[in-house]
This record gives structure tokens, sequence and C-alpha cells, in this order.
């Protein structure tokens, strides 16, 4: 049951590399898995973007294969699945298998000096689950009348019969109920393992920010993963079983029935919490990683953690700013404008911590640290533009505009896959002991955050223009023609974009089996994982290491030619 | 501190205290979740003017009172075989049995319940109340079903010797389950047929 | 120079190969989007009387904020330029945890908050109490009210017409097409037959959710006249991009005209076996 015994390494192919119970085993194949659906995702946004940019004609190359009746023509109902499924995929099974599976079983058993997770079996159980979600998801495009159109939000009654018929939005909410399960169970790992599994000496201060990251997530999880459960199932039982928690009786009628806003107060309390889900960790690695490429102890550690686990409790509490519009009392609305804008607090000295963490430092800039920077970079784009959504006054023109879009996708998707890149490059020669690209990755990262950067930036003008989200065509109608040209620009910086991940495709690809052998520390850190041998051995640590030393230590004065030193030696005195 | 031994008969205080918090935060976790349907319940019970709304077919108050002292007898009769099982004690098994009984007995009252409703022609989709009650009960069911599978799998384990006082964790996760079960469902009693 | 030529030193050919698809995919698509409009980098000049207090709060936020993101820029900026790696150069040893520097960092925040936050917090809580949410009074002479019910993909409006009540023969009916008078206030109680719509007047700076099962309260006071666009800004399926209507702004004397003679066709036509036209709801505020 446990993850300090030691158990034979499996010899069968099935037990080895499929069932396996081994983190580093599962952490690869959350990695394998998540990347794949994010290049799924992604060609869908390529497919949403060619629609605004040329509407109505055949998308080239793929359009006649997947839009065989319309002559390779996005129709409407299929552009709608496509949104809903990139939103969907990008979300529960891109950036979460990838962050917080992937990374996650790597990071946290080797970082705090265990043998494995916790909980071994729940944790395979846990990776076959969301592959399963993943599985109903996608056979769910292949139902009659297709995949869900009703948005990755899921409004009722959009979301029940009223609005779509057909078996794809069931599915689809099965599909994030089982995603969710999924995630509770990695979430009750995660924190059982680093409560009770730190080696010894190892203090919660002597965690990398890594690790905090995670830890904060998993409690998300535990916490907010169930209330969504819960709302679908009231959902799937809403379509199949004909009961009205969300449907409502008409107000002429004068009989009461069900409340769809019920759904999206119990939607955005989970969806509110999901974006710290999905940044958190993004946001402890990039803590780490400034300072492991600055050689400079992270400023401020304490004050680091006390404001990630700031942002924890609050990411409860300022879900309303998602529903101003919907008709909630105008105190209500106040409180959640003022909540949203304390939240703020936080963000922002994690930020002046991260800016005092390379000041005066020694920056090594590879790739990984690149794109920790770009970190930075796109989410002070992303969280400031949040102040606009955070004020009631501007938020009633500009929600449900592409200024929305723009922002959630700077601070939820930008942020949280550089830091998916950051990692990657910087795990990526434990993991499979061979080296990545650097000259390609220092492409791949300007190829991406300059694209990146006017996608998004265009989006905001687009919204302040008042061209509001999921429209097939904003050429219909007479406000919105003048904007048109704002969608072309988008559009040719997204393929920019979208081309540029190639490069990384092509970098991960060729490096897993071709790249030069890595050697144990390449990057001269000092957490416990880069003190491991590569390949890391099947149950990692012979011996439990002992801790001495924090995980930041680099340039102490007394540390003579090497300028960091490993957690588990002492300091000089 | 660390044994290197595989597939111990005896588990370690260590792995066995690691075991419990695990399920602790499962509790947790899915209290949150039960948390949300009986929040769900109280909003769309406050949209409905009088409660419970008049003129409709409402489950058996006498029956449901029964079921309700039923499972709270199984939660007490699996709390003393744990107590037992830990101690090495006598009755362990007999004790376990007769919690996984009444936990079936809770089980057929609840399908009565239904059947009883559905028979008098209500059903799930007849209006807000028959909703939250079908909904809110078959998620309670659909986990005391699983629970009841896992307290058959504990029954025969200790049968076979596989559980007792060498490997109790499980046994303690499971009953900690079970009771957990058993405060949802009074909840649920009370939203529905005494507040 | 070096170090910094390192960050760029590319293969060309991947260069190329990456650079090639888009430019590709931007030429086939080059005809299709060439148009003759005037283009627009922004809204169009606000027409009601919530334009110029959201005009003036989203250029001080977009002011407040380009400050602190330039300023996070050169934070940026600097490090990486002057803080590089060279040989035998060692980083600044500094953990950051002295109580100066939670004092420093306290500080920062705390002027963070007041600067951006608190004064955006004022004006907006300013704005809400005289705009939005300061609802005309519906007994009001002045007051224009108008009953809007959406549904898949329509918008249908209701105005009380002479009498003043709704849900009676001289009710002006009208679907995607909503006439209103100049500088009077109008109130909208909106719900929905079906799935949930939003209201959305971009000139006038107003949107509002129609829900299905409630009503929902919005009003602007129209200071331009003219026609705009209606729009749904909540996804309601199928055709949402095409659920758009007018907005007819009258002036005083013009409205008045259309006003009866509208109540007067409305009479007119008034059937007491059409239910479906009967719809209508006690007013609410």
């Amino acid at each position: 049951m446990s993850g300090d015994h030691i158990h034979p390494e499996p010899t069968s192919f099935l037990k080895k590399h499929v069932f396996s119970v081994d983190h580093k085993v599962i952490a690869k194949q959350f990695l394998w898995f998540g990347l794949i659906w994010l290049l799924v995702g992604g060609v869908m946004a390529m497919m949403i973007r060619w629609q605004l940019a040329n509407p109505g004609s055949p998308v080239p190359v793929i359009g006649g294969l997947l839009f065989p009746r319309t002559g390779g023509v996005i129709d409407p109902a299929s552009y709608n699945m496509l949104f809903t499924m990139h939103g969907t995929i990008m979300i529960f099974l891109g950036l979460t298998p990838v962050l917080i599976g992937a990374f996650g079983n790597w990071c946290i058993p080797l970082m705090i000096g265990a043998r494995d997770m916790i909980f071994p079996l729940l944790n395979m159980l846990s990776f076959w689950t969301v592959a399963l979600g993943g599985a109903v998801g996608f056979y769910s495009l292949f139902v009659p009348l297709g995949a869900t159109e009703a948005g990755w939000t899921g409004y009722p009654t959009l979301s029940t019969t009223v609005g779509t018929q057909g078996d794809g939005e069931t599915l689809w909410a099965v599909a994030v109920f089982l995603i969710g399960a999924s995630s509770i169970m990695g979430g009750i790992n995660y924190i059982t393992t680093i409560i009770r599994l730190r080696a010894p000496g190892m203090k919660w201060s002597d965690m990398p920010l890594t690790v905090w990251g995670l830890f904060f997530t998993a409690v998300l999880n535990v916490l907010f993963l169930p209330v969504i459960g819960s709302a679908m199932l009231l959902l799937i039982m809403d379509r199949v079983f004909g009961t009205s928690f969300y449907v409502p009786a008409s107000i002429m009628s004068g009989a009461s029935g069900g409340d769809p806003i019920l759904y999206q107060h119990l939607f955005w309390i989970f969806g509110h919490p999901e974006v710290y889900i999905l940044i958190l960790p993004a946001w402890g690695i990039v803590a780490d990683l400034l300072s492991f490429f600055a050689r400079k102890p992270a400023f401020g550690y304490k004050v680091t953690v006390g404001a990630m686990f700031a942002v924890t409790v609050l990411s409860a509490v300022v879900y309303g700013h998602h529903m101003f519009t919907t008709g909630m009392y105008a105190m209500l609305g106040e409180s959640f404008m003022l909540l949203t804008m304390i939240i703020s607090v936080p963000g922002e000295i994690l930020f002046f911590n991260w800016l005092h963490t390379i000041w005066r430092g020694s920056l090594r800039l590879t790739t990984s640290m690149l794109f920790a920077l770009g970190v930075i970079f796109v989410f002070g784009l992303g969280g400031l533009t949040g102040l606009y959504l955070a004020t009631i006054s501007t938020d009633i023109f500009l929600h449900d505009t592409y200024f929305v879009v723009g922002h959630f996708h700077l601070t939820m998707a930008a942020s949280a896959l550089f830091g998916a890149f950051g990692a990657t490059y910087f795990f990526f020669p434990k993991m499979f002991g061979r080296m990545m690209s650097e000259k390609l990755g220092k492409l791949h990262f300007w190829l991406t955050i300059v694209p990146l950067t006017v996608v998004f930036c265009t989006m905001f003008i687009s919204g302040y223009g008042g061209m509001p989200r999921r429209y097939y065509d904003h050429t219909s109608a007479d406000y919105l023609v003048p904007l048109q040209h704002l969608n072309t620009i988008t559009t040719h910086s997204a393929f920019l974009l979208g081309a540029a991940q190639l490069i990384f495709a092509w970098n991960f690809i060729r490096s897993r089996w071709w790249g030069p052998k890595a050697s144990d520390n390449p990057w001269e850190v000092g957490t416990l994982d880069w003190q491991m041998p590569t390949p890391v051995p099947h149950y990692n640590f012979k011996e439990i290491p002992v801790v001495k030393t924090g995980p930041h230590e680099f340039s102490h004065p007394k540390l003579g030619d090497r300028d960091w030193i490993p957690q588990t030696e002492e300091l000089p005195a | 501190m660390t044994t290197l031994a595989m597939d111990t008969p005896r588990e370690d205080p260590r792995s066995r205290a690691n075991a419990t918090l695990g399920m602790i935060f499962f509790i947790g976790s899915w209290s949150m979740a039960f948390g949300t349907l009986f929040l769900s319940f109280l909003i769309l019970r406050e949209r409905v003017g009088t409660w419970p709304p008049p003129g409709i077919v409402l489950p058996s108050f006498p029956m449901a009172t029964v079921a309700t002292l039923v499972l709270l007898g199984s939660s007490v009769a699996v709390h003393a075989a744990v107590k037992r099982g830990r101690a090495d004690a006598g009755g362990f098994a007999g004790l376990w049995a007769l919690g996984t009984v009444l936990g079936v007995a809770f089980a057929a009252l609840q399908s009565w319940l239904w059947f009883d409703l559905l028979a008098a022609g209500s059903g799930p989709q007849a209006g807000t109340y028959e909703s939250l009650f079908f909904g809110l009960t078959w998620v309670h069911a659909a986990h005391v079903v699983v629970a009841l599978l896992a307290l058959l799998w504990i029954q025969l384990g200790i049968r076979t010797g596989r559980y007792g006082a060498h490997r109790i964790s499980t046994v303690q996760n499971t009953a900690m389950f079970w009771h957990f079960m058993d405060v949802v469902w009074v909840v649920l009693y009370l939203g529905f047929f005494v507040f | 120079m070096n170090a910094l030529r390192s960050l760029f030193s590319f293969p060309t050919k991947a260069v190329a190969a990456v650079l090639a698809t888009p430019l590709a995919l931007g030429l086939l698509s080059a005809g299709a989007t060439a148009q003759d409009v005037a283009k627009r980098w922004g809204p169009t000049d606000p027409a009601s009387t919530f334009g110029e207090d959201f005009q003036y709060l989203f250029w001080l936020i977009t002011t407040l904020v380009s400050v602190s993101f330039a300023i996070v820029c050169v934070l940026l900026l600097i490090p990486v330029l002057r803080d590089r790696a060279k040989p035998g150069k060692k980083a600044h040893y500094d953990h950051g945890s002295s109580l100066h520097d939670k004092r420093f960092t306290a500080v920062v925040s705390l002027i963070v908050f007041v600067v951006l936050d608190a004064w955006v917090l004022v004006v907006a809580m300013k704005d809400l109490r005289e705009g939005y949410w300061n609802i005309p009074a519906p007994d009001d002479e002045k007051t224009y009210k108008v009953e809007v019910l959406a549904q898949q993909w329509a918008w249908n409006f209701r105005a009380t017409g002479a009498d003043g009540e709704f849900g009676t023969a001289d009710d002006i009916l009208s679907t995607n097409t909503l006439v209103v008078p100049k500088d009077r206030p109008v109130s909208l109680n909106l719900t929905s037959k079906d799935v949930i719509h939003a209201f959305f007047l971009p000139d006038m700076r107003v949107k509002r959710d129609a829900n299905p099962g409630a009503v929902n309260i919005a009003w602007f006071q129209p200071v331009v006249d003219g026609e705009f666009d209606i729009l749904c800004a909540e996804l309601c399926g199928y055709a949402h991009y095409q659920m758009h209507g007018k907005l007819q702004v009258l002036e005083k004397g013009v409205f008045d005209e259309w006003e009866q003679e509208a109540s007067r066709l409305a009479v007119a036509a008034h059937d007491a076996e059409d239910t479906e036209a009967h719809w209508a709801w006690e007013w609410q505020e």
C-alpha cells in the first residue's frame, strides 16, 4: 500500500510500461497523453482561427477529410463543437495531465526523497481514469449529432435537452466527471505523499517551490473537483432521467422548477479554483527555475509560499466575477469585485519576489529559463488585464467578448503552458536520459512568445471593440464588420504560433531517442532529484537521503568554486 | 524506517497511519461532493415557496425513519466490530456480518421508498421535490452499493484470515466510509423528512 | 554581445520550414478576407449616458495597467541584460528573508493595491451607483418600459403602448426591432423562452443576461438618435451568431408620433385567440 517499501521491478511489458504503479512511468504516461491531446486541441484552435478569418471557405488540407458533407467548410454546428471541445480538451486533457499528472508524479517523490507515491495503485488508477475520460470525450465526437455544442462551460439550459439533443453533451458530462475523479485520486495521493513521505531532515521549508505549487493544487483538486462532479451528475440526471434541477418553468406560468443559475454558481465555485489549479504548479516551477538559473536563492521563500497559500484560500471566494451579468444582487456583485481585487495582492507579491530573485543574479539563459521569464511576461499581461474584468462597470461591456478570451488564454493557458514547456526542457534530461536541443528550444521560445503576444493582445482590441466570443462569423452583424481585420491579424499570428509548436514536437521526439546523453546533473542544482543517477533507478533511492540544506542555496560566499550545494550536504559554517 | 520486505503479512503502524490519513482526505473530498448536492437542495427548496409542495405524493415518513434506524444500527455494529478486530477479540466477524446484513436491509428499505413512490405515479420527472428526492438518494445509494460490496469483501477477508488485528487499515477505512454514508443519509433524512 | 547572439542563433532550415506553413496559409486566405470596409480599432462612439463613464474608466485602467506592465518589463530586462553569467562572477547571495525585506514587500504591495485596485474600485463604485444600478423609477412618466423575451434565435419586445399597462390589447409588439425614445431612461425586463441569451447593446455599453425562469433587469438612456445593433452575447446554440436585431432611437416628437401609430395598429391587429402572442408578465423591479 505505501510508497516507502521497495517492490521488485516488474519484468512483463504490460506491468512495466502499461499498468505500471511506478510514479516515473505514470509521469511519462501522463506526459505523452497530455502532449497528444494538446496537439489535438491545438489543431482545433487552428481550425477555429481559420473559420474566423475566412468565414465559410473550406479548410485547407484537412477540411475535406473532416467535413466531407460541406466540402471542407466548417458549418456553424461543427464550429460550436470545435470551440467546446478545444476548451475541454486543453484544460482537462492537455494542461492538467501535463502539469499536474506528469510533473506532479515526476517531481513530488523525487524532490522530497521518497521511493514512490504513497498509494501507487491509486496513482495508476488515476491515470487510467483520465484515459477513460479522454476516450469517452473522443468517442462523443462520433455519436449521431456529434459532440456537444454547449461550450466548455456547459451552461444549462443550453446543455440540457432544451438546447442540445443527442448523446454528445451527456458523454461530455461523463468525461468531465471521470477526469474530475482522476484528479481527486491524484490530489489525495499528492497531499498524503507530501505530508508523510518527506525524507528525514526535509522540513516544510526545505521543499522546492515546485512541490509547494503542486501541494496547493492538490488541495484545490481535492476540494473543488467534487463540486463539478456533483454539478455534472445533476446535469446528467436532467438529460437522462428527466429531472428538473436546472430546467426552470416558464416565467409566465408562475411555477418555479429548476434553476439554471444554480449550475453557474456550482460551475464557477469549481471553475475559478480550476484556474489556480492550472497556474499554481506553473508558478511553483517558475519560482524554482528562476532561482536555479539565476544562481541565486529564491527571494522571500516563505513569503512566496504564503502568497500561494493566500491565493489558494481566496480562489474559492472570488468566483462571482464570472457572473456579473447574470443579475446577481448588487451587494453580492460588489463583494466579489472587492475580493477579486484583493486576490491580486498575493499575485503581485509573487511577481515582486520573482523579479527580486533574478536581480543581481548570474543568469544562465537556457531554454527553461527563457520560458520561466516568459511566464513573468505573459502572466503580467494576463493578470493585469484581469483588472478590467474584476471591475463590474467595465466588465458589463467586456463580458463574453474577445477581451475575456485574450485574458484567460494569457493567464490559464499561455502561462500554464509556458510553465509546462519550461518544466519539460528542464526535467527532460532526468526523465529520458538525453538532452533536448537548446538551439531548437530557443527558436521555439521566440517563435512562441512573439506570435502569442500578438494573438492575445489583438483579442484585447477586438474585445474592446465589442466583438462577442463564440460567434461563427463576425461579418454577420453590421457592428462587427469593421472589426474583421483584427480577426485576420489574430489568425495569421495564430498559424505562426501553431507552426512553432512543431519545432517543439520535433525537438521532443528527436531528443527522446537520438539526443546526446545527459549527465546526472546538467543544470547544477541541489534538489534531491538531480543528485540521483540518470536513468533514475527503479525505486529511486536505495538509501533514503537525509536533507541538510534548503533547495535554493546558490552562490553561498563560502562555497568556493562551486556555486551550488546538494540538499544532502551541510552548508559551510 | 524503511522496510525491505514485500507483502508483509503485518502492517507497520506507519503505513496504517498513511492509510487512515488518505481516507480522511478522501472523505473530506466526498463531503464537498455531497455538500454541493445539499447546497443545490437548499437553493432549489428556497425557490419552491411552500415545502413540501402541496398536492404531491410524498415518500413514506415511517419507512424512512425505520431505514434511518437500521442504517444507524449497522454503523454501530460495524464500529463495534472494528473495535473487536483491532483488539483481536472475539465477535469481529459476527458483528461485521450484522453490520453488513443491516446495510443490505437499508438498501432494501431505500428501494421500497422508491418503488412506493413510482407505484403512486410519482417519479423523478414529476417536479422539483421529486427531482431532489430521487436524484440525491440515487447518488447516495450508488455509494451505498459500493460500500456494501466493500463490506462483503472484508467479510470474506475475515473468513480467510486476510484481515484481522494484523491487517486492519482496510477494515478501518471501509468502516469509516460506511459511517460517512450514514452521516450523509442522516442529513438527507433531516432535509427531506424533518425540517 | 556574444551572449546575446547565442540567444538568437538558429538552424536556418527549421526557421524556414516553420515560417513557410503560416505564410502559405496566409496567402491562401488573403483573397478571402479582402474587404473594402472602414476598419475600427475599438468600439463605436458611446450613445448612452453610460458611455462616458465607461470610456473614462477603461482608459484609466489602461493607463494604470500599462505603466505597471512597463515597470515589470524594465525590471525583467535589466537583470537579463546586465546580470548574465560570466566566468568568475557570482550571484549576490540573498534569501530576501530579513524583516527589512518583508516590510519592503508589504509596503510595495500596499502601494500597488491602493494605486491600482483601490482607485479603480472607488471610481467603479461611483459609476455603478450613479449608472448601471441607478435603475429608473418605473412609475416615473419619463421611464420607457420594455419587456424582452429572448428565444432561439430572436428577440421579442413588448412595450406598454398608451395605457402604460403590460398584457393589454394596445401593447406594441415587435421582433428583432426595438424602438425607443432619445433622452429618456429605457427600462428593461428580460427573460428567455428556452436557453440563456444575453442582451448586448455595444453602442450603449449595456449587457444583461436573459435567463429562462427568471426576470432580469437592465436600463440605459440613449443620448444619440439613430440605428444601432442588438447582439446576443451568450452562447445560445447553432445560430447564436445570427441572433441580432436593431435598436432605433428616435427624437422626442418623432417617437411620440410613432408610438401612437404603433399602439393604434396593435389594437387593430389584436387577436384574442392567438395565445402565443399574449406573453407578458407583471413588471418587476
